[in-house]
């Protein structure tokens, strides 16, 4: 193994990379934006979701309900109806996502303490807007009928400390604001941060399609040496995105990095040795630019979507399937970005994925390297 | 040429594809300090020879020796040996005449105290010393391929393996380009080249022609000129189709080949015949500009063995 041929292949790469557009593009910057795509496209805030009111009550209790009820920014009145089948027919052309009735002798009852006879309907075509709009009614209404318990309380003369009502509260660990974009983010940097596999996949069949690697094949290059070459540009471009993209999770989507950074980075050098050994082998493997590119949509992306445990927990996964998770360093990725990113772990919890990453890398790599033959056809 | 043993040897190379076999039980044999010109119609198995010994394919059977290392197994021992350039232009167009030029001699192991020597040295020999930070996307075909031979050239091979290194270039750079490999020839580098030009393979010091991945005729360009018994009877006539329906059938005319214009008749005695071939013209009433005995050239010669063989 002589440095001087990886340092060569490695210089040669690097102008390559900053020499030609689309790969600077595909590296720098893909990378930073499938973050913004799928950090907005994944998680969604609803907000200002039309809903109809149908009180037949009227009396002042229900006018103050409704008013604190759509108080805010969650829901917005679309009209106040006065019949059922008009609710049913807004539901039908899709003008409100719900719709808030309220019984006749709503103030009565609330004050007798018999419950709180509202009913909530919801266009079950869109759930995600009519289930945050009964969640969000069932949370005011329970903060109105404490408020209303206790002014009266007081005005029966009572203390408020010795009848408290109800009050369940559940109490959210590492993720206080409960903040879905907090809990995914990391897990999406570490998939984003793994495309440097794509161009790395990419080069080697650029160069069997260009002729260069019949060049090279002439030479007396080594086989691993020409493979690890290639690889150090794209982990020395792939740690710039590591800086760049938890500074722009920070930045942009006030997602707090609570770990230990020098840590993350360097187990993310680790990440993405192994990473991009399993692109080496997509190019060793595919002849042409096109056909790297799809093998490694296939094997290095779509599995990070659905095998890593990003979005599906791994526990629920049947056993080969989870062995098969096991097999990719964005499993492990995973792990380690979700732990220094939240709740701070140490290498004292890290250490086996970091472990199972080299390991992964180094097979790999073997393996590319024993494929790989300076041989044409 | 004294030396015997040769730097180049094949006995019954053989390489197959997918439906048909490109290199046919091959016997070959260069000797050191050869300028060999390795000549046949496309598809005669020259690409798949030059891959072959420069160690890029397999081989299917056979056995071969070059630069006294054994191809099928020391295929990477030879590789420090040789300067292979491919038909294509395989250098890195986004790099620099120079960082090409480098890339190359770090791979090939140049010493790093040689290299800045040796590098001004090909940039001059090559021409392209004023062009050398240009990216070689941006360089002409013909100085392309100059770059591409300055770069087989940077650890001082002892053998050159080229594949029609002057297709598609213009008639003065491929001047330019034989030039610099007669050069390198004088200085004792072995130099196999393929070419579809015959008059780059009059240039060789010896023709190989290879015709469906066998070697028809090996030899020197003077005694494959003389294989041709025939002589060569040159016409430019104003109608060169109605030259072509009857010239064959002419007595003493053995083979009727076209040259643009002219019309190259192969008959067995050029004294004899030219006066029969003037009457023939003037009592079909065809004019011409000129009728004289030329010289045989390799072209004649190989068209000559090539319609011989596909009968």
């Amino acid at each position: 193994m002589s440095l001087r041929h990886i340092l060569a292949v490695t210089r040669k790469e690097f102008h390559h990379i900053f020499r030609d557009r689309s790969t600077l593009v595909l590296v720098l910057l893909t990378p930073t934006l499938l973050l913004l795509l799928m950090a907005y496209a994944l998680t969604v805030d609803i907000k200002h979701v039309p809903i109809a009111v149908l009180d037949y009550d009227r009396s002042p209790t229900s006018t103050t309900f409704v008013q604190q009820i759509t108080a805010g920014e969650d829901l917005d009145i679309y009209t106040y109806a006065t019949s059922m089948s008009e609710v049913e027919s807004l539901l039908m052309r899709g003008k409100i996502k719900a719709a808030l009735i309220i019984s006749p002798g709503f103030g009565r009852d609330l004050l007798n303490l018999k419950g709180i006879p509202i009913q909530v309907i919801i266009d079950g075509t869109e759930p995600e807007s009519g289930n945050f709009a009964v969640d969000h009614i069932a949370r005011r209404a329970e903060e109105f009928v404490n408020q209303a318990l206790a002014s009266q309380m007081q005005a029966m003369g009572l203390q408020l400390e010795s009848l408290q009502p109800l009050d369940l509260r559940v109490r959210t660990w590492y993720n206080p604001d409960l903040k879905p974009r907090n809990d995914l983010i990391p897990g999406l940097i570490s998939m984003v941060l793994g495309l440097p596999a794509l161009s790395v996949a990419l080069t080697l069949a650029h160069e069997r399609e260009h002729g260069t690697l019949e060049q090279l094949m002439a030479t007396p290059i080594g086989r691993a040496e020409l493979l690890l070459g290639k690889m150090i540009p794209y982990i020395i471009v792939g740690l710039i995105n590591v800086i760049a993209i938890p500074a722009l999770a920070g930045a942009w989507f006030h997602v707090p990095f609570n770990g230990n950074f020098l840590l993350f980075f360097g187990l993310s050098a680790i990440f993405l040795f192994a990473i991009l050994s399993m692109g080496i082998i997509v190019g060793v493997f595919m002849r042409t630019q096109a056909a790297a590119l799809a093998l490694s949509f296939l094997v290095v992306f779509f599995p990070g979507f659905f095998l890593t445990g990003i979005f599906f927990p791994l526990a629920s996964m049947p056993e080969e399937m989870r062995m098969e998770a096991l097999m990719l360093p964005g499993t492990h990725y995973a792990v380690i970005t979700r732990g220094v990113y939240l709740p701070g772990v140490g290498l004292d919890v890290l250490w086996p994925y970091a472990v199972m990453l080299i390991f992964l890398g180094v097979v790999f790599t073997g393996v590319a390297a024993l494929f790989f033959r300076k041989k044409l056809g | 040429m004294g030396e015997e043993n040769p730097i180049i040897q094949t006995r019954g190379l053989t390489r197959d594809f997918k439906k048909n076999r490109a290199v046919d039980s091959l016997d070959l044999s260069i000797r050191r300090g050869e300028l060999f010109g390795l000549v046949g119609p496309d598809g005669a198995g020259k690409t798949t020879t030059l891959r072959l010994l420069a160690g890029l394919l397999n081989v299917n059977a056979g056995e071969a020796i070059v630069a006294g290392f054994d191809l099928k197994t020391q295929a990477e021992a030879i590789k420090p040996h040789v300067g292979y350039m491919a038909q294509q232009f395989s250098l890195y167009a986004e790099l620099s005449v120079l960082e090409n030029l480098q890339f190359f001699a770090e791979v090939y192991d140049v010493r790093p105290a040689d290299l800045a020597a040796r590098t001004e040295r090909l940039l001059s020999f090559a021409g392209l010393t004023e062009f050398k930070d240009r990216r070689a996307a941006h360089l002409s075909g013909g100085m392309q391929k100059k770059l591409a031979l300055a770069c087989t050239l940077v650890h001082q091979p002892e053998i050159l393996l080229l594949d029609e290194p002057t297709t598609g270039v213009d008639p003065i750079s491929r001047r330019e380009f034989w030039d610099i490999l007669t050069g390198l020839y004088l200085d004792g580098t072995t130099i196999l080249v393929s070419t579809p030009y015959m008059d780059e393979a009059d240039r060789c010091s010896w023709v190989g022609l290879m015709y469906a991945g066998r070697m028809v005729i090996c030899d020197t360009p003077q005694r494959i000129r003389d294989r041709l018994e025939s002589e060569v009877i040159e016409l430019f006539p104003r109608d060169w189709q109605a030259v072509q329906g009857f010239a064959a059938s002419l007595p003493g005319v053995r083979e009727v080949q076209t040259y643009g214009e002219a019309i190259h008749l192969l008959v067995d005695s050029g004294k004899k015949r030219l006066p029969e071939i003037e009457s023939a013209l003037k009592q079909h009433k065809i004019g011409y500009r000129s009728a004289r005995i030329a010289p045989a050239r390799m072209e004649e010669a190989f068209i000559s063995l090539i319609r011989g063989m596909e009968g």
